[in-house]
């Protein structure tokens, strides 16, 4: 405790301390040097000449090689049409699944017959392993757009009616009682209590699922995908050139930091409560 | 515990118990009897509600005897027994019987004002309330429960005692008959409390309702009621009741009127007698929180 203080200064303090804290430049240097090794080796493995290096950049083109390969990704591979088909699938997946588990989370959290009967599907769905669902909609949608929608729909359904049913689960019955007592009747009681307070959790829950289905778009897209990150990812590492899966897995990563600050914007502006001070 | 005198009153009471038990998990080997036989009548005074302050030690059935009252479907029915307010059987919970719990049960997403009004907002057809009678309703209600300043904050930016007005706010502005307290003030500092006493005396006298108070203090119970229970175990009844307890003078500072010799005297003749449940209920702490085994204690039930 006593030198609690003092170690909030630097990174380099002399001791590791049980939940010590760490001052803002001294998370900045820390995080930075596991990114820097990274960076480093990865350059040493490919220094020189392309017959002189350790790996062949075939197999691993060196980091400026892969910022240099940006226009042809571009430009050649049509980047920003890809990321657009990409997008259009998880909102369309997306949407599907959160207006079906919306109401049927809600349901569940509210009467115990409907949880009683759908809970059984929920947990057997959610042992799933997603990656399978992809020959499953194959045979069932064929290859076509309807498939990967239905795939990514299928995939976020499974991960966001637990998710949905959790924050309905958590409203405190304090806050049914009282409306109970000031005369709610059932369905008063669904809509303004359960559902009203429930809300940010749900709004919780979409942006983690949100944020999930940018690693899902690449199984998605495995298959016969006219445009779409995944594709180029499939195409780049058939026929090269390899710089594209870095760049592309860049990218998602971009987007996916991105879209999750958006929600978290969304969730100011719609539960303002939260913030107030 | 019935008091006969009220059968020779026309008005019916407004909290009746005929008989009362009720027992949880019945026929399994985790059953449970939480209230046994319980069974007494509080009279509708024309001007005023009673005011009941309830002690026991835990697992003595008075929470499960609010909640009853209350008509939660979690425990309602009794087992056996009927309960009746202004002589009607109760069927659930209802409007006539407010409640304010220990925990803070202001609703996150509401404003002061819009949890005031929330009671009235979905009454609205059934009470036939306009939009003006609401509105100013929520906010004569704020004031006097000294929120006025506070009606846009949302919960999270109160303090416990500013929730508990809000709670009470609420559920007064829907005017019931019987108001549940259960720990309400249990949560909070001692100066908070103090000043959430000061509070209920001074509005108590407004209401007309009759309230049942729940709590571990007995400072507070002989302090607000007008009558002190004791509750016991196992199983869970009225083991005492205390009714020349002093009165409240609304305008006195609750910490004056609890350092009087003769409220100081009543607190210790409701303490003796609490304790005297202890013993008879075998091994409980015992005054100085020492773990009485039950060999050792007396085994006379007491009164």
């Amino acid at each position: 405790m006593r030198d609690g203080k003092k170690t909030a200064g630097g990174a380099w303090g002399s001791k590791l301390l049980i939940r010590g804290r760490v001052s803002r430049a001294g998370k900045i240097i820390l995080g930075v040097i596991p990114i820097l090794v990274i960076l480093g080796g990865w350059s040493l493995l490919t220094m020189g000449e392309a017959e002189a290096r350790v790996i062949s950049p075939l197999i691993l083109p060196s980091p400026w090689e892969v910022v240099k390969s940006f226009p042809s990704l571009w430009f050649d591979a049509e980047l920003s049409r890809s990321i657009i088909a990409s997008a259009w699938r998880v909102i369309l997946g997306f949407g599907a699944a959160a207006i079906l588990a919306f109401p049927l989370g809600i349901a569940m959290g509210a009467f115990g017959k409907v949880r009683a009967l759908f809970e059984p599907l929920s947990v057997f769905s959610s042992y799933l392993p997603i990656p399978a669902l992809v020959p499953l909609t194959m045979s069932l949608f064929g290859i076509g757009e309807l498939q990967k929608v239905m795939f990514l729909g299928l995939a976020f359904f499974i991960y966001l009616l637990p998710l949905f049913l959790k924050s309905v689960d958590g409203v405190d019955n304090v806050y049914l009682q009282t409306a109970y007592t000031l005369g709610a009747t059932q369905w008063q009681s669904v809509k303004h209590v359960l559902l009203a307070v429930s809300l940010p959790g749900i709004l919780h829950a979409m942006r983690l699922g949100f944020g999930i289905g940018w690693t899902y778009i690449i199984l998605a897209e495995m298959v016969a995908a006219d445009r779409g990150l995944g594709q180029i990812i499939i195409i780049a590492q058939r026929r090269g050139p390899r710089e594209h899966i870095y760049l592309v897995l860049l990218v998602i990563v971009v987007i996916a930091y991105l879209t999750d600050r958006l929600w978290v914007r969304l969730s100011k502006a719609l539960f303002p409560y939260l913030e107030a001070k | 515990m019935s008091t006969p005198e009220a059968a020779s009153r026309p008005a019916l009471p407004v909290v009746e118990f005929r008989d009362v038990s009720k027992i949880f998990n019945p026929g399994t080997p985790k059953a449970f009897t939480a209230l046994e036989h319980l069974s007494f009548s509080i009279e509708d005074f024309p001007n005023r509600g009673e005011f009941i302050g309830i002690v026991g030690p835990s697992g003595c059935g008075k929470s499960t005897f609010l909640n009853l009252l209350a008509g939660f479907r979690e425990i309602y029915p009794p087992s056996s027994g009927e309960i009746l307010v202004r002589g009607k059987s109760i069927k659930g919970p209802g409007i006539d019987r407010g409640m304010v719990f220990q925990k803070y049960s202001s609703f996150p997403h509401l404003t002061v004002l819009q949890n005031v009004r929330f009671g009235m907002d979905i009454n609205r057809k059934r009470l036939g309330l306009e939009e003006k009678e609401i509105e100013a309703s929520a906010r004569d209600w704020i004031r006097r429960v000294g929120l006025d300043g506070h009606e846009g904050k949302y919960p999270h930016q109160l303090s416990g005692g500013q929730q508990q007005r809000v709670a009470i706010a609420r559920c007064l502005a829907l005017k019931p008959r019987i108001l549940l307290m259960d720990e309400p003030f249990s949560a909070l500092d001692e100066p908070t409390r103090l000043d959430m006493q000061r509070l209920l005396v001074n509005i108590w006298a407004e209401v007309e309702a009759t309230v049942f108070l729940v709590t571990h203090s007995i400072t507070e119970a002989v302090y607000l009621g007008d009558r002190v229970w004791i509750f016991c175990r196992p199983p869970g009844r009225i083991y005492k009741e205390f009714r020349d307890v002093p009165l409240p003078q609304p305008g006195e500072s609750p910490l004056e009127a609890q350092k009087r010799p003769e409220f100081q005297a009543v607190v210790q003749r409701v303490a003796d007698e609490f304790r005297s449940v202890d013993r008879t209920m075998g091994a409980r702490s015992g005054p100085n929180g020492a773990v009485v085994p039950a060999a050792q204690a007396p085994g006379s039930k007491g009164g």
